[in-house]
């Protein structure tokens, strides 16, 4: 109860000073019952109707303020959580909070208000550590984003382990973030770049990795699931390859860890990269981690203050990881906040928002594949084939941009089109660019509906010049 | 020929142009006397002003703008101003209400579009920061008229490519460089266009300028002399977007030595005339007088079309109470109003310092 009423202000109310009374006490209380108030009101609403009949989309979508909104005289409808997830009040409160309650430097201070934000910081850190299951929070490297997180691991660790005929296997379908770094490192180091192909099913073709993987391989660097394709990849046995011939693996969870339960140990990955901003948290704020040995052997990326030992004027000593990758003052409020959003997503469960997800895209995926003359990309959803919950497609004769103008200007209806970052998959299979509808656990059947009549409606139109 | 300053924020609201710019605070550093064919890199783009010397048509006071512009719509380019071709067809979008309609339209005229041959679709004419596809050719006819083709693989954007192909094709040079963004708004089609649609809107239209802007300089590079372009625009140093006027109070023109009227050329006719209008309609406190077309002698838009004994370019300083109250923009717009007649008949440009007694 207390918790619903704390829950009114935050959203209602504009005034700083209405949201930062409510919030701080709620904060607390948060923080240090272990059952949580948020999930009391959660599970309240269950109690109150057949919790059948509302699902998780419709419970949670109270949360998210900014779905609530026309764009073009249409409801909103955001398709588009794959490039960017929407942040549910808690998170911007928790930004909000941090600013308004406790701003300061971290890791420098003695005073109150910096022991108190380096806490919360270093907190957020063991959060992200629990969330991912990582055995020690000094092996996640707070970054940027995920992109950063990967030019670390290239420019440190590669620079330093790749030699003139060493192998760099990725795969046609990954995200630029892990192609382009490497083709920087390796016309640096003489490392040699391997793609892995599609199969017919339109999935990296698994047998290939196995058989490219070699003694040569220094590192296997790939997506864990496919930001166009919706495919997962089975990384520990990956890891298991790479392993043998003494190669690093490192993961692209970007699409993966802000949807299903991702278990760095199990997996045994050596890296795995992830941003916070795709998983309710903000922007400015990503991470890596990295298994304790291999970041120990790591020399720093970024030189400046937090990650050096002692400075003199003609060399310096460097920091134990984490820190010593973590040069200059963080963003300190946005990490907090990303504990916020990792808070948030394990009250509600990861294994649920999966099973959520799963089922909302097989529903998305029927729905759109019977439309006529639409081709989706990546693997039919089978028993054993489980896709991410987003589609990215063409429709036979329409331009994507022209398809995503008009369901944004008469629809209301968010989707992106272009090439999503993967200029090289969509050379693959033979297309200048695609649309994608990408869903989350704040998405219901109803956006799915609607979806799907707008763009009945705009192909309809298209086709009415043909 | 327009001088344009135009800052091209990259998604959203266009800037309002002011044309009263045209011409007016005219930087001329003395190095810039000696004009020559541009380099790629100076090659006017919306982040920069451009200043040419060329007749400026002041033409009408504009009229309100019919449509659903928003309430600076006085700043905006005329609709007068731009190409015939292009004023029929900011009309029709303007009749047309609904955005389906609107949409239909445009896709109708980018099914029109006369295909462009594959052996053109290359890197110099893809316009950039477009989500689609888009080429745009460019050629002159044997009247030195610039004629234009272009392809997208996007229908909607191919639609915006024909508007611009048919509203410009079959005209000079001058006249397709002084068209600005503006009439994008007068469509009523940027309410129908995402963001970066627009931004490739206004790249397409940049390409198309900076294309008619070679073609002229690789003519004059054939024929003349070395001698700068009919439509020499020349960079200004200070300005850097947005549509800003530049006050020529700091400037050391040498207007602003003495009181007395001009310092080294007596004025000719046009010069008399001018101050006579001035003194007239202004009752000045101060006034000055300058031609400067010595300074300009030589350049294509001076040889061989001023009226009266090539007196071109003056520097004028004013100080009156007609100023009071009067935006800078307005004072300049009242100057040029009076100056109407001269502006018709040879003179190109003017560099303007218009004050206030108060503010001397």
């Amino acid at each position: 109860m207390e918790g619903v009423a704390m829950k009114l202000p935050s959203f209602k109310s504009l005034a700083p000073n209405a949201i930062s009374i409510g919030h701080r006490s709620f904060s607390r209380v948060r923080r240090s019952s272990s059952l949580s108030v948020y999930s009391a009101a959660s599970s309240s609403a269950t109690v109150a109707t057949n919790s059948e009949s509302v699902s998780l989309g419709h419970r949670v979508r109270k949360d998210f303020r900014i779905l609530h909104q026309e764009v073009n005289g249409s409801k909103l409808v955001y398709l588009d959580s794959a490039a960017t997830s929407q942040k549910p009040a808690v998170v911007l409160d928790a930004l909000q909070n941090y600013y308004e309650f406790y701003n300061s430097n971290v890791h420098r201070g003695i005073h109150y208000l910096s022991a108190k934000a380096t806490d919360e910081f270093e907190l957020a850190r063991k959060k992200v550590a629990r969330f991912i299951n990582a055995s020690d929070s000094k092996e996640i490297v707070f970054t940027r984003n995920a992109t950063e997180a990967i030019n670390l691991v290239a420019y440190s660790w590669g620079l330093l382990n790749l030699k003139p005929g060493d192998e760099v296997i990725l795969t046609v379908a990954e995200h630029h973030s892990c192609i382009v770094p490497w083709q920087l490192v390796s016309e640096k180091t003489g490392a040699v770049l391997k793609y892995v192909m599609l199969n017919e099913d339109e999935v990296p073709d698994i047998d290939k990795l196995r058989e490219m993987i070699s003694p040569k391989t220094k590192l296997v660097a790939v997506h864990h699931v496919s930001n166009v394709l919706a495919s997962c990849l089975p990384i520990e046995e990956i890891v298991v390859c790479a392993h043998n011939v003494g190669a690093k693996v490192l993961v692209d969870a970007c699409q993966s860890v802000p949807h299903m339960v991702v278990d760095v140990q199990k997996l045994n990955a050596d890296f795995l990269v992830a941003s916070s901003h795709k998983m309710c948290g903000p922007t400015g704020i990503g991470f890596l981690y990295g298994r304790s040995d291999l970041l120990q052997s790591m020399p720093p990326f970024l030189g400046g203050g937090d990650m050096i030992s002692d400075v003199f004027l003609d060399h310096s000593t460097y920091a134990e990881p984490p820190s010593r990758f973590e040069a200059g003052t963080p963003a300190i409020g946005e990490a907090i906040a990303l504990g916020a959003a990792i808070d948030y997503l394990s009250e509600i469960g990861m294994p649920k928002i999966h099973e959520y997800e799963v089922e909302l895209g097989k529903y998305l995926y029927g729905k759109l594949s019977a439309l006529p003359d639409v081709r989706i990309y990546g693997p039919r959803p089978s028993e054993s084939v489980h896709r991410g919950a987003l589609c990215s497609f063409n429709v036979e004769g329409l331009h994507p941009t022209d398809l995503a103008t008009f369901l944004d200007q008469q629809h209301g209806v968010a989707i992106r089109s272009g090439h999503h970052c993967a200029q090289p998959l969509h050379r693959y299979l033979g297309v200048n660019a695609s649309a994608r509808a990408s869903l989350y656990f704040y998405n219901t059947k109803e956006d799915v509906d609607s979806f799907v009549v707008a763009l009945a409606d705009t192909v309809s139109f298209f086709n009415s010049f043909k | 020929m327009a001088a344009a300053a135009m800052s091209c924020a990259a998604s959203l609201r266009l800037i309002p142009f002011k044309p009263t710019l045209f011409a007016s605070s005219v930087q001329y550093p003395a190095k810039a006397l000696i004009l020559r064919p541009l380099k790629p890199s100076e090659l006017p783009s919306l982040r920069r002003t451009i200043i040419t010397f060329q007749k400026i048509s002041t033409g009408n006071i504009r009229p309100p703008l019919a449509s659903s512009s928003p309430s600076s719509s006085e700043d905006y380019q005329p609709i007068e101003e731009l190409p015939p071709k292009l004023q029929e067809i900011v009309n029709l979008f303007q009749s047309v209400q609904e955005p389906r309609a609107k949409y239909r339209q445009l896709i109708f005229y980018g099914e029109h579009l006369k295909p462009l041959d594959p052996r053109f679709k290359t890197r110099e004419n893809k316009v950039e920061g477009c989500v689609s596809q888009v080429w745009v050719r460019a050629f002159f006819d044997d009247q030195r008229n610039v004629v234009y083709e272009a392809d997208s693989d996007s229908s909607i954007t191919k639609g915006l490519a024909a508007l611009l192909v048919q509203g410009l094709s079959g005209r000079p040079v001058p006249e397709i460089l002084r068209v600005t963004p503006d009439f994008a708004l007068l469509l009523g089609l940027q309410q129908s266009l995402s963001p970066s649609r627009n931004n490739g809107f206004l790249n397409m239209l940049k390409l198309m300028q900076k294309k008619a802007l070679n073609l002229e300089v690789k003519g004059e590079e054939g024929s003349s002399s070395g001698e700068s372009l009919e439509s020499s625009f020349v960079p200004t140093p200070e300005t850097n977007g947005g549509a800003s006027v530049v006050d020529n109070d700091t400037e050391d023109l040498g207007a602003e030595d003495s009181d007395s009227g001009s310092n080294v050329v007596a004025l000719g006719s046009r010069g008399m005339r001018m101050r006579e209008r001035l003194e007239k309609e202004l009752n000045p406190v101060e006034l000055e007088v300058e031609d400067v077309s010595y300074q300009h002698a030589g350049h294509a838009a001076v040889r061989g079309s001023a009226g009266d004994d090539g007196e071109t370019h003056f520097n004028l300083r004013i100080v009156s109470d007609a100023f009071q109250g009067k935006s800078l923009v307005k004072r300049h717009r009242l100057i040029y109003d009076l100056l109407q007649e001269e502006l018709k008949n040879g003179l190109h440009a003017l560099s303007i310092v218009a004050k206030t007694p108060a503010e001397v």
